[in-house]
């Protein structure tokens, strides 16, 4: 986990370190006004410069001390809130709600007091940066967890990648699955892909490792279901169309894409047509009714 | 607002997604970067300006530096393709892996780093990194179980595989830099000429100099006569030709033919 932060022994970056100067390595202990927020603190700084004119030396080493007893509190300040972004981005990504509990064991440790601004910071942070939300699931157990606020992209891949070879992939794969009526066994689809010179495990200079690309990628993206197939001995797999290879594409465009592969028509299998032309208008009827419903709700 | 959320660069929607999808797959090439503003002006929200790589990224990084992150640049060992990592600043661990994986399997992945990081030619052995399972710390690990991780760190851009050997990914080279050379101050190889982290490559079997292949291209790219940037030497070498990404879109198919070298050379 990341490290719980101590008072000077956190690992500074260079520039900072060559900011401190000589006072560097020396522990100045935080003070008492440590509780008062930075800005408080420098509010404070400014209040006793004002009252004291004339400061003599002895009281002008002791302000320097405390500006930068404070100024350190600062910097520990953001780089706790810096922690707190990074870990909360990394526990998101295991999709499970974070506790308060948890921020302050393994970031926020002593300054827990300061929680409220530290999070509000954090949650700043989340949102202008990286476009996420910090949202409280409930006052009372102070569980968190971050929403996306960027709109879902059609096509992320895409605009990765490029169309070209993994979707390309991913169309044949959809393909053999539609004409072998929308499922295919695992075995027949590497066998196909074998015919490519594409092998599950090798790896492949515009798939990289197709395993993890089919198995993995396209599953999680949706693109593709995986199930085991009951009442098999030994156990078989198959693959059938996932729910974004449906919003993405359609049966007649992937009947479409087959037929040219093997230079013909849509039509040469009556079959797949049918259905496709079937899908199809189950299409148009969904679109009309949304459309309908959206006129007469108020969503 | 409170602190310094905001520093000179401006965030837009583009940048955000950029970011977040270089945290979904960990590292993220020149063409992602050439591509994903281009493809969010089609989306209504974006605006029309379309920044180059270099500005597009430090823009970012600007935003990044009060965060102690920094989109780092590096170049792949293997094939010299330029990719983007996010690495953190201010700690020095391999904490960003400590979310996804045990304490034994953490602990695999240092055993197989420190393999890698002694051997000769940038790789582990799968077998000797197996060998290692019974010295981890945590729960215990059976080879078997051990095997699976090693993919999972593979499927996670921590590190590569050929041919049942294991490498470093070139995410971790960028996003562990830090660490390696603190923790194996004496083993860690260095590039002669670009002077960063050297996990493959290629040395002069003369004065022991070590090279990056891509780097060592690029030097002796201009020169009939290929010889060591350090003792002038014969390099011995084969060295393919230096990674252009425009010729790479182009000969798509034919690319893996006409590269001569991809194997590790030592």
């Amino acid at each position: 986990m990341l490290q719980k932060p101590e008072s000077g022994a956190l690992p500074i970056p260079q520039a900072e370190r060559e900011m401190d100067g000589s006072h560097d390595g020396e522990t100045q202990p935080l003070t008492a006004s440590q509780e008062m927020s930075p800005e408080e603190d420098l509010g404070a700084v400014r209040e006793e410069g004002a009252s004291e004119p004339s400061l003599t030396p002895k009281g002008a080493r002791a302000l320097a001390a405390k500006t930068l007893a404070r100024r350190r509190a600062c910097r520990r300040l953001d780089r706790t809130v810096a922690e707190l972004v990074q870990f909360l981005l990394l526990k998101d990504r295991k999709k499970s709600p974070i506790t308060r509990s948890e921020m302050v064991k393994y970031v926020i440790g002593d300054l827990k007091d300061l929680f409220p601004e530290i999070i509000a910071r954090a949650a700043e942070h989340l949102r202008y940066v990286f476009g996420f939300e910090l949202k409280q699931l409930d006052r009372k157990h102070h569980t968190y967890i971050l929403i996306n606020k960027l709109k879902p992209i059609e096509h992320e891949e895409e605009a990765l990648r490029g169309d070209g070879p993994r979707l390309g992939l991913l169309m044949m794969i959809l393909g053999l699955i539609y004409m072998k009526g929308n499922s295919a066994r695992e075995a027949q689809v590497w066998a196909m892909l074998r015919r490519l010179g594409v092998r599950p495990s090798k790896y492949h200079f515009l798939f990289g490792y197709p395993k993890r690309l089919i198995m993995e990628d396209f599953v999680q993206l949706r693109y593709l279901n995986y199930r085991r197939v009951p009442h098999t001995n030994p156990p078989e797999c198959e693959f059938s169309w996932g729910p974004r290879s449906n919003l993405e594409t359609s049966k007649m465009k992937v009947l479409g894409f087959v037929a040219k592969l093997h230079k013909k028509e849509p039509q040469h299998w009556p079959v797949q047509y049918r259905e496709a032309l079937a899908d199809e208008a189950d299409r148009a009827r969904a679109g009309a009714s949304v459309r309908a419903r959206a006129s007469t709700h108020l969503w | 607002m409170q602190g310094s959320t905001r520093r000179t660069g401006i965030m837009t929607d583009v940048h955000r997604r950029f970011l977040q999808l270089l945290m979904t797959h960990g590292v993220l090439e020149e063409c992602d970067v050439k591509r994903l503003p281009k493809h969010c002006d089609k989306v209504h929200d974006c605006n029309a300006t379309v920044e180059k790589p270099e500005d597009f990224i430090n823009n970012i990084n600007s935003v990044l530096e009060s965060l102690y992150i920094e989109i780092k640049k590096g170049v792949t060992e293997d094939d010299g393709r330029p990719i983007y990592a996010l690495v953190n600043l201010a700690t020095t661990s391999i904490s960003k892996m400590a979310s996804d994986f045990a304490e034994n399997e953490l602990d695999l992945f240092r055993k197989a780093l420190e393999l890698i990081i002694d051997s000769d030619t940038g790789f582990a052995s799968s077998t000797n990194i197996l060998n290692l399972v019974d010295q981890l710390k945590g729960k215990k690990m059976r080879k078997k179980e051990a095997e699976h991780v090693l993919q999972k760190f593979v499927q996670n851009k921590w590190q590569g595989e050929k041919e049942g050997e294991f490498t470093l990914h070139g995410r971790a080279i960028l996003e562990m830099d830090q660490y390696i050379r603190e923790t194996y101050p004496d083993a860690v190889k260095v590039c002669n000429i670009c002077r960063s982290l050297l996990i493959q490559g290629q040395s002069c079997e003369t004065c022991g100099i070590r090279v990056h292949v891509p780097c060592v291209a690029k030097y002796l790219q201009s020169n009939s006569e290929p010889h060591c940037p350090h003792c002038n030497d014969y390099w011995p070498h084969e060295v393919p030709e230096v990674f252009d990404p425009e010729k790479e879109r182009e000969t798509g198919m034919s690319r893996s033919n006409k590269r001569s070298l991809r194997s590790r050379q030592h």
